[in-house]
């Protein structure tokens, strides 16, 4: 579906639709995506359930990483499903870190050359961070491997 | 809801895989005495390190909540993992 989308908007950029019919296009295909919530209701969309991560490296590419990643036998293929729900309950674990161990982490962390201040990191803000996660696509396809984390 | 079961796979080098599936209730209520003596110590621990008792085990029984509906699945050439919690 999404490689439908992609070829509507690349029909836009080649000038070869106006904007209102790629707006009808992606419409309609978002309704053939989600029949029933639209049903429901204009304008509302399911929330993603899960935050997927999906790797696949072939060996016989010859990539370097895709070689570690198999153990030099054959392909290799990660396929990870966390709940959003899940990453939400770890986020929250993070404000019942006591200040004296982030700021020893704050030390360390200095020492190995990453500045990063953890006392400034917000539970909040981690919480809008996984909020915002549903919006989150990447997809990386290489000769050596496929990457794709989205949520569904 | 709390898990009810996790499956635990892995593929050996013939290519086969042997899968394990877990009741949680279960196994819970037959190691019960256990988890409560790890409770104790995890409150104990919370007291020592300055965390907040109520706080760490409603964080943990949230973790626990989200659990179901958790898959992964490692393949690396003829071996392989899977860990599903349902």
């Amino acid at each position: 579906m999404n490689e439908q989308r992609r070829q509507v908007l690349q029909m836009l950029s080649d000038s070869k639709i106006t904007a209102d019919e790629a707006e009808r296009l992606i419409d309609a295909l978002d309704r053939d995506r989600f029949p029933s919530s639209r049903a429901a209701g204009p304008g509302t969309k399911p929330r993603p359930k899960y935050l997927r991560v999906v790797v696949i490296a072939d060996e016989g590419s010859g990539s370097h990483w895709a070689g570690e990643a198999s153990g030099g036998d054959g392909s290799a293929r990660i396929n990870i499903r966390v709940p959003l729900q899940l990453l939400r309950a770890g986020v929250r674990l993070t404000s019942l870190v006591p200040p004296q161990a982030l700021t020893r982490a704050n030390a360390e962390l200095h020492r190995s050359g990453v500045d990063i201040d953890l006392t400034q990191l917000k539970p909040q803000q981690l919480e809008e961070l996984i909020e915002h996660l549903d919006e989150l696509t990447v997809d990386i396809d290489s000769a050596e491997a496929k990457v794709q984390v989205f949520c569904e | 809801m709390i898990p009810q079961l996790v499956t635990v796979g892995w593929r050996r080098g013939d290519g086969r895989w042997r899968r394990i599936y877990v009741p949680v209730l279960p196994v819970l209520l037959v190691l019960s005495p256990l988890l409560l003596l790890a409770v104790l110590g995890g409150l104990i621990a919370c007291f020592i390190f300055g965390v907040s008792a109520l706080g760490a085990l409603r964080g943990a029984g949230r973790l626990v909540w989200a659990l179901p509906g958790t898959r992964f699945e490692i393949e690396d050439g003829s071996m392989g993992v899977l860990v599903n919690v349902r």
